[in-house]
């Protein structure tokens, strides 16, 4: 058995692999910290994936890190150190916090785990990416890797050519601090929202930017993709992450754009400068897609592959997904479920599987949910807690569903938490808020009532694939994507699609193509006949918290929140309102 | 300075109340017993809905300022552990025995009270905010109650004096800690100097540093050393 780590630097995780390259489990330590974002030492993911697989750690072979850490820690110093005076607290501030970057995953592995630190070993942080990707691809021999992230240990992009499992090549780099990334990151807190969590924010907010405004035009010069070295660009004059640990911008960019947008207030379509900051959005995401666009053609051209992996922190840009596909060369583009840190620990875990042979190369595509859970392991310990709250509406799995199809007829919302849980960041149906996709009133009330999100974002729609392509501009080269929601596409030509609630104001939808055998599949096979062929779908969580993982956090979010009814594995519960 | 002062308060508790919802919700999930799952799933419940209530009191106020000072009371619930909210060895369910971790409880539910006292002092001109922190106090004092029943209920060898020291000694904690966070500030004043000739003389040494050693252009990632940290 094999365990992948990524941690410190984003929400941490770990995967279990076997010896024949199965994806056994995956955690994410938020998921059980309830800590948004949480980026410590996954202790307690290890420790349940141990538990829960019945392995002792003895039988752990190899302990994977998802980086380099020295690396890692070394480069961004010496880069700083090129900006002193300016630069020196974010000097001190990493001189002093050694112990907590992932230098120190050493340490923590022989304190919480001892005797298995001798087993930990590195993974270059580009490659962790890669072999996720791979991990998901059902072609992976002779193809391109593309990997765009803020910063992983050594680049900031990267191109690799896979002739083979074992033989990965690099062949291009863009690095620190000239990030794509990172950027996006500066903008998305000039624009108030919080960095590692507000990017979705800006890609929802750009939807209603003017492409040709003032303040896209200047963001579209901050960044850009030089030909003559075929390298990305960034004007570091205007941004400060790589020489500050707290301003991400300099003054020079407020100097540029005027102030920046307060956190605390509501950002709504009708206020004075609510279109300004659509504006700045709208610059970030298309210089977004036109360097993304950059890279792909130069992978292109190095590499001749029409196949393209596609992951790092920025293939999360599901808006820019639908621009790539559209460009002649391209014929697929593979991105994982998770493309960003925290599903790089099964790339990691795969690479433990990978070294230990030479001759087996047969990784199996895991499951869409692959953290194990069952709200049998917890039924006893919330007994009171459930009759005490809910209602049991029927514990017969076929009624659940039954009935559950028809609340959402009515108009309802339900709330599931349904066995293994999803990779994340996208709930697919195991741990969703879901109600009728074109009943604006309930997609409404799922969007701002329970989940208390802006207004300007916009909630999914999850359908089968033949309904997909009755209102939607499928592109081929994504198809897998929109089984896992990770591309966005558009409604077609005065198709009605471009009037349901689930649409963007921009005519694009972030579809999810429902798996056959899917809970959300089951519920549509129900629900078709009666006319809904689609369902608005969320994650199951209250505002800033990480999505629900067992069965107590759904109850949580029901105490909560107005949402009224649950469906477990335990059966179809309604809250008893008192 | 007066509004500054009410603002860091403010977040600072904001911060403290999630924290207690997560401690609590950990303690729920940790506990075998249906009625202690039960109780400490309220008690959750409750901090869940102190930390909404403080949220919107700080955004009432911090709406209103400048973006520039409005930032530095932004919510990111990394804070927790940052600032010691949530410690970094784990939620007190997990390093305590049971039964210190209900003393915890006791007491700190007790000086939550006390300290929100503080806290009606500095926003008594807000009358609407003041029923809030009001009745939030009343649940803290509801918490603190319980947890004496429970205490009494499953140890009942201890005497009222033991749960009176349990405070004394949290009262001393919290004390040395604030007193630890002043020195420790104080302390930096002193080694800033110092701490900015270090950091030269590391950008100095950093020069040597040639980044090219971390090139991998050509290679196979694949024969990277998996041992080495480079
Ligand atoms: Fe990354
Ligand atoms: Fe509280
Ligand atoms: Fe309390």
């Amino acid at each position: 058995m094999f365990i992948g780590i990524s941690a410190y630097n984003h929400e941490s995780a770990v995967s279990l692999v076997d010896k024949e390259g199965n994806l056994i489990d995956y955690c994410k330590e938020e998921s059980l910290s309830r800590i948004k974002g949480d980026r410590s030492f996954p202790r307690r993911s290890i420790d349940r994936i141990l538990k829960n697989n019945n392995i002792q750690a003895i039988n752990i072979e190899r302990i994977i890190f998802y980086e380099k850490p020295l690396s890692a820690y070394l480069i961004p110093l010496k880069i700083a150190s090129m900006y002193i005076p300016q630069s020196n607290s974010f000097i001190i501030h990493q001189l002093r916090n050694f112990n907590k970057a992932s230098i120190s995953c050493f340490i923590d592995l022989a304190k919480y785990f001892p005797g298995n630190e001798q087993k930990l070993s590195y993974i270059d942080h580009h490659l962790a990416h890669t072999l996720t990707a791979l991990t998901y691809s059902n072609i992976q021999k002779n193809i391109c890797s593309i990997v765009v992230d803020g910063f992983g240990d050594r680049s900031t992009a990267s191109i690799s050519y896979i002739k083979d499992m074992h033989n990965i090549k690099e062949i291009w780099s863009s690095e620190y601090p000239h990030s794509l990334g990172l950027f996006y990151s500066a903008i998305t807190d000039f624009l108030g929202f919080n960095i590692n969590e507000g990017e979705y924010k800006v890609m929802g907010l750009s939807a209603y930017g003017n492409k040709d405004s003032r303040y896209a035009k200047i963001i579209g010069k901050l960044i850009n993709w030089d030909d003559c070295s075929n390298k990305i660009k960034l004007d570091l004059e205007y941004f400060s992450f790589y020489k500050s640990i707290i301003d991400s911008y300099s003054k020079n960019l407020i100097y540029l754009l005027g102030e920046p947008r307060n956190p605390f207030k509501p950002l709504l379509p009708k206020d004075d400068d609510f279109q300004k900051y659509a504006d700045i959005a709208r610059g970030a995401q298309d210089i977004t897609i036109k360097i993304l666009i950059k890279i792909f053609e130069h992978a292109y051209k190095i590499t001749n592959s029409n196949i393209f992996l596609f992951s790092g922190g920025v293939a999360l840009n599901s808006a820019s997904l639908d621009s790539l596909a559209k460009l002649d060369f391209v014929e697929e583009i593979i991105v994982p479920p998770s493309p960003g840190d925290s599903g790089a620990a099964i790339g990691t875990g795969m690479y433990g599987y990978l070294q230990s042979t030479n001759n087996k190369t047969n990784i199996t595509t895991p499951s869409l949910y692959p953290s194990k859970y069952s709200a049998s392991e917890q039924s006893d310990q919330i007994e009171k807690l459930l009759s005490n709250k809910f209602r049991l509406i029927t514990m017969n799995k076929e009624e659940s569903l039954l009935i559950t199809s028809k609340l959402i007829q009515k108009g309802e919302i339900i709330g599931t938490i349904i066995s293994n849980s999803e990779t994340g960041p996208r709930a697919l149906g195991n741990r969703s808020l879901i109600c009728n996709g074109l009943n604006k009133e309930s997609v409404e009330r799922l969007n701002t009532v329970i989940k208390n999100r802006s207004p300007f974002r916009p909630t999914a729609p999850a359908m089968k694939l033949g309904i997909a392509k009755k209102y939607y501009c499928l592109e081929d080269a994504l198809i897998t994507s929109y089984y896992s929601m990770t591309a966005t596409c558009m409604c077609k030509e005065n198709s009605i699609s471009r009037d349901f609630p689930v649409t963007h104001v921009d005519g694009s939808a972030r579809i999810q193509i429902v798996k056959e055998g899917s809970i959300l599949d089951q519920l549509l096979d129900l629900m078709s006949p009666k006319g809904i062929e689609i369902l608005a779908n969320s994650s199951i969580n209250l505002s800033g918290d990480p999505t629900c993982f067992d069965l107590i956090d759904g109850i949580m979010v029901c105490s909560l929140s107005p949402l009224e009814y649950l469906l477990t594995d335990l059966g179809l519960y309604q809250k008893i309102i008192k | 300075m007066q509004k500054n002062n009410i603002l860091n308060v403010l977040h600072e508790t904001l911060l403290a109340e999630h924290g207690s919802a997560l401690e609590m919700l950990a303690a729920c999930k940790k506990s075998k017993k249906a009625t202690h799952v039960f109780g400490y799933f309220e008690h959750a419940k409750d901090e869940y809905i102190h930390t909404k209530a403080f949220r919107e009191l700080l955004s009432k106020r911090t709406r209103l300022l400048s973006s520039s000072i409005a930032r530095k009371y932004r919510f990111n619930s990394l804070g927790l552990i940052k600032k010691g909210y949530v410690a970094r060895q784990g939620f007190l369910i997990e390093t305590m025995k049971v039964k210190d971790f209900i003393a915890y409880v006791y007491t700190n539910e007790l000086l939550a009270k006390e300290s929100f006292n503080k806290i009606l002092m500095l926003i008594e001109s807000f009358p609407e905010d003041c029923q809030v922190i009001t009745d939030i106090m009343n649940d803290e004092l509801r918490h603190h109650g319980l947890a004496k029943e429970h205490f009494l209920r499953y140890y009942p060898s201890l005497q009222p004096w033991q749960l009176r020291l349990y405070k004394f000694r949290e009262t001393i904690n919290n004390k040395t800690r604030k007193l630890y966070h002043k020195n420790l500030k104080f302390l930096e004043k002193i080694f800033l100097p110092l701490y900015s000739i270090f950091s030269v003389v590391i950008s100095i040494l950093f020069n040597y540093l040639n980044l090219h050693q971390f090139n991998r252009l050509d290679s196979n990632l694949m024969d990277i050393s998996p041992k080495s940290m480079l």
